[in-house]
């Protein structure tokens, strides 16, 4: 038995934590963990992590290409070989192209594919000439990366972990790396506090097992964070706790946000919000005054239709008291995946180029389309979310998805799935038959992560490669290879000259400038990997907006914002407000996590969180049945009385059939739809 | 000098990581996490007693210390009778339903013997659990408050430092 250790970094969540698989003659035996090399997880791993190989040899994995001979959603299938489903594919997109026009087609990509696959995805839709492309950062963080986005230049996380040690307040705001990230939480964040006392302040309105070590706990009721934000910025501003030197170097438009936030006192935010303004004017002083402070957002902030708002109010906080390009301080929203941020730098967006570069930038656009050889499209494609509209409407006909499942991701799923029964043609890549393939006509074997070298970039900014450390099973092949054929196949070859990943990585290196530097010779010999920008081999950046902000003028832009209520607030029929989470041991629509044993032992069922005030009025006890019902659907769900949740709120996690529930009213700047809240009503199911 | 595994419960938050890297190594997790309603958290493992009642009770000598000091079974010796289970005032030894021979923690002996720490230490994101000697793992715990007491002497002033923290 020949025995290796293979490097590889974790497929789940965007810390960016390193290990081996142990490889028998091909077959992954089991996982050792990684002290040897500097590493950001230090050998550490969580229970993900942990059983990170057991999806892959599971029964259920796709091995041959299927064509579909059922109804649409129905799941039946017959096996075909790669040359007939190529050619198929291939023969189908050019004939809708042909009849209806590229603006027919849309592609989705992925946060759990490389950056090499998304940028060949997103490099095959534009030689096709559409710009419908989207992956779930739009549902995840586009508000982050809007807000942000326009008030600083650049939505990245702005300092390396170690500086959280430096801090001397931590702000965790709607987010629970306690279950979302816990290496990052025991290794930096915890040790922060525990190790070198700083403050926590958590905003979250369940208790969580973060808030557990919260000095300052805020409990708003979901979405209306957005008013706790505006208070603690008219606190810090009418007390005058910013720091003046910086806001008048380094920042514009301080005048007009005093003026706006003056109305939104501590007093109002309590009567929206439900936080006690006392606890507000706490937060906000002791934030202020702190000198160091990280702020770090995630789901709770970024998935609401009034996402972008927070996101950008509390990026002001940031701003104002003088806390970016600083030793000690970071601030940043938290990607789901392990390549959440590397999709986007690939530039999967309708109106985004690789490098997100925005798709109107002459200049870009010109020295892309040199580099590619093919004209690039100029129309903005339409986004993840309203790509369900246009195929309701017949405006798209066929969807081209690799490795993500939107008819469990989507918001308002009954909409969705009538969506894709309406669809022309639809093409699913992925590793398992999952709910959005059975819609599928064509569905495709990919590779699972450890099956092929890879390149992605962590939260931190960190890119790092992943080596194969199994082979695929079956016929499985990694998805570049197979949009590579297609492409070829599509007679788009020239442009898709590739041999292997190395070759996509050079060409990476070449399209986008701040990843010049990050070349597969040096991602190989250096297993920590390098911060982007990397502009050339021997340089990173571990801390951005030292110098300035990267805006047209390099001062942060202190845009007003007003506050605007969640897309949906409970009423006197859906009186309670319905908010979701996350387990520790699932990850996100369970395609790979439901498919593990030791993860679906432990957290086998979902039930629905409810406060013990609220389950006694209503006269349900732990264990009851209950259901949860929006204007959209209903849920029978286990009830778990808990005094952790807020009076008025329930939360169910959304890792199962969450998504039926919610609405799927957008954020205007971001697209991004309301999947955190939704009113809803709660009844105990008799018998 | 016996190793053993400790628990900072101040740390555990809960994720089970021990749990499931234990199943991975040995099949069956052998280390569990408790959970209160307070949202505090305990994960617990055998302890490998000093004296321990389920070495002295085995009728077979299935059970006995290793070298660091870590309470092993051998399984070929083992007969399933159950006594080390009721011995234990953990409850620690569990019967391994398909050998019908007990499965219990040994600090991972197949690791140590490779130089490595057990597996749930491991993984313990938190840095809840902790390998080692119980001198050792106090003074990395409360080094610092001795430390100071050693350096100041004054005995009540350091006290007083340390209750006002």
């Amino acid at each position: 038995m020949a025995e290796k250790l293979v490097p590889v970094v974790c497929p789940w969540c965007s810390v960016g934590c390193r290990f081996y698989i142990v490889n028998v003659n091909g077959y992954p035996k089991k996982i050792e963990f990684d002290y040897e090399n500097d590493i950001r997880n230090h050998g550490k791993l969580c229970p993900k992590g942990v059983a990170a190989f057991q999806y892959l040899r599971h029964p259920d994995r796709l091995k041959r290409p299927l064509k579909r001979v059922g109804e649409r959603g129905e799941g039946k299938f017959v096996e075909i070989s790669w040359d007939e489903a190529i050619k198929e594919i291939a023969q189908k997109l050019s004939e809708i192209k042909e009849k209806y026009g590229p603006e027919a087609l849309a592609f989705l990509g992925s946060e759990r594919c490389s950056i090499e696959e998304n940028y060949v995805l997103q490099k095959l839709a534009r030689a096709l000439g559409t710009n419908n492309l989207d992956y779930v950062c739009r549902m995840c963080q586009s508000t982050a990366v809007a807000g942000k986005g326009m008030l600083l230049g650049h939505p990245g996380l702005t300092n390396p972990f170690e500086d959280i040690f430096k801090a001397k307040v931590i702000v965790l705001w709607g987010y629970n790396p306690a279950a979302t990230n816990p290496v990052f939480f025991g290794q930096y964040i915890e040790k922060a506090i525990l190790d070198n006392n700083a403050t926590l302040i958590v905003v979250d309105p369940r208790k969580t097992k973060t808030a557990k070590y919260a000095d300052i706990h805020l409990q708003p009721y979901p979405g209306t964070d957005l008013a706790v934000a505006l208070a603690m910025l008219n606190v810090i501003i009418t007390e005058e706790l910013y720091d003046k030197d910086f806001v008048a170097e380094r920042a514009e438009g301080l005048e007009e946000l005093s003026k706006t936030v003056e109305k939104y006192t501590p007093e109002w935010a309590e009567k929206v919000s439900g936080v006690p303004a006392e606890l507000i004017r706490k937060a906000a002083i002791t934030f202020a005054t702190a000198g160091t402070a990280a702020l770090l957002t995630n789901e709770g902030v970024n998935q609401h239709a009034n996402g972008t708002r927070t996101v950008m109010a509390l990026t002001e906080m940031m701003v104002l008291c003088g806390y970016f390009g600083k030793e000690g301080v970071m601030s940043g929203a938290i990607p789901g995946a392990h390549n959440g941020m590397g999709a986007g730098l690939m530039g999967v967006e309708p109106d985004a180029l690789p490098g997100k570069f925005p798709l109107h930038a002459e200049e870009h656009r010109r020295r892309i389309e040199e580099v590619w050889g093919f004209k690039i499209p100029e129309k903005p494609g339409i986004t993840y979310v309203e790509m369900v509209d246009a195929l309701l409407k017949g405006k798209l006909k066929a969807l081209y998805v690799m490795g993500t499942n939107p008819a469990k991701s989507l918001p308002n799923l009954k909409k969705v799935e009538e969506a894709f029964k309406n669809i022309e043609f639809l093409v699913v890549q992925d590793i398992f038959l999952t709910e959005t393939a059975r819609y599928a006509d064509m569905v495709l074997p990919a590779a699972a992560w450890f099956e092929k070298d890879a390149t992605a970039v962590s939260f931190e900014r960190r890119v790092q490669r992943s080596f194969k450390a199994a082979d695929a099973p079956g016929e499985a092949k990694p998805d570049w290879e197979i949009i590579v054929m297609l492409a070829k196949e599509l007679g788009l070859g020239e442009y898709f000259n590739y041999s292997d990943v190395d070759d996509i990585l050079r060409e990476i290196n070449r399209t986008i400038p701040f990843l010049t530097g990050a070349t597969p010779e040096r991602l190989k010999k250096n297993l920590k990997g390098c911060m982007t920008p990397c502009p050339d081999e021997s340089t990173e950046t571990p801390r951005l907006f030292v110098q300035g902000f990267l805006t047209p003028n390099g001062k942060a832009q202190l845009i007003p914002v007003e506050y605007e209520e969640p897309g949906e607030v409970p009423d006197e029929e859906y009186p309670f407000w319905l908010t979701n989470y996350r387990f520790v041991g699932q990850f996100h629509t369970g395609t790979m996590s439901h498919r593990s044993k030791s993860l679906s032992k432990r957290w086998p069922e979902e039930y629905v969180e409810i406060n013990e005030n609220d389950a006694k009025r209503l006269g349900i006890k732990d264990g009851n049945l209950v259901k949860v019902e929006t204007r959209r659907a209903a849920l029978v769900l286990k009830a778990k009385v808990t005094p952790h949740i807020r009076e008025g709120v329930v939360a169910v996690p959304w890792h199962w059939d969450f998504n039926y529930l919610t609405t799927d009213v957008l954020d205007e700047y971001a697209k991004m739809p309301e999947l955190k809240t939704a009113a809803c009503r709660i009844s105990k199911v008799e018998g | 000098m016996s190793k053993k595994i400790f628990i900072d419960f101040k740390r555990c938050i809960a994720c089970k990581a021990c749990e499931v890297a234990c199943e991975m190594e040995h099949g069956e997790a052998r280390i569990r996490v408790f959970e209160f309603p307070d949202l505090t958290s305990v994960a617990f493992n055998c302890r490998h007693c000093e004296k321990a009642p389920c070495v002295e009770v085995c009728p077979t000598n299935a059970l006995s210390k290793d070298d660091d000091g870590a309470v092993v079974l051998d399984p070929l010796k083992c007969i399933g009778c159950l006594m080390c289970g009721l011995a234990c005032p953990f409850g620690i030894p569990k019967i391994d339903e398909y050998n019908k021979i007990m499965d219990k923690c040994d600090l991972c002996a197949h690791r140590r013997a490779e130089g490595k720490l057990p597996a749930c230490v491991s993984a313990c994101p938190t840095e809840a659990l902790k390998y080692g000697d119980i001198n050792d793992v106090l003074w990395a715990r409360e080094g610092k408050i001795v430390a100071e007491f050693k350096d100041i002497g004054d005995r009540t002033n350091v006290l007083e430092a340390y209750l006002i923290r």
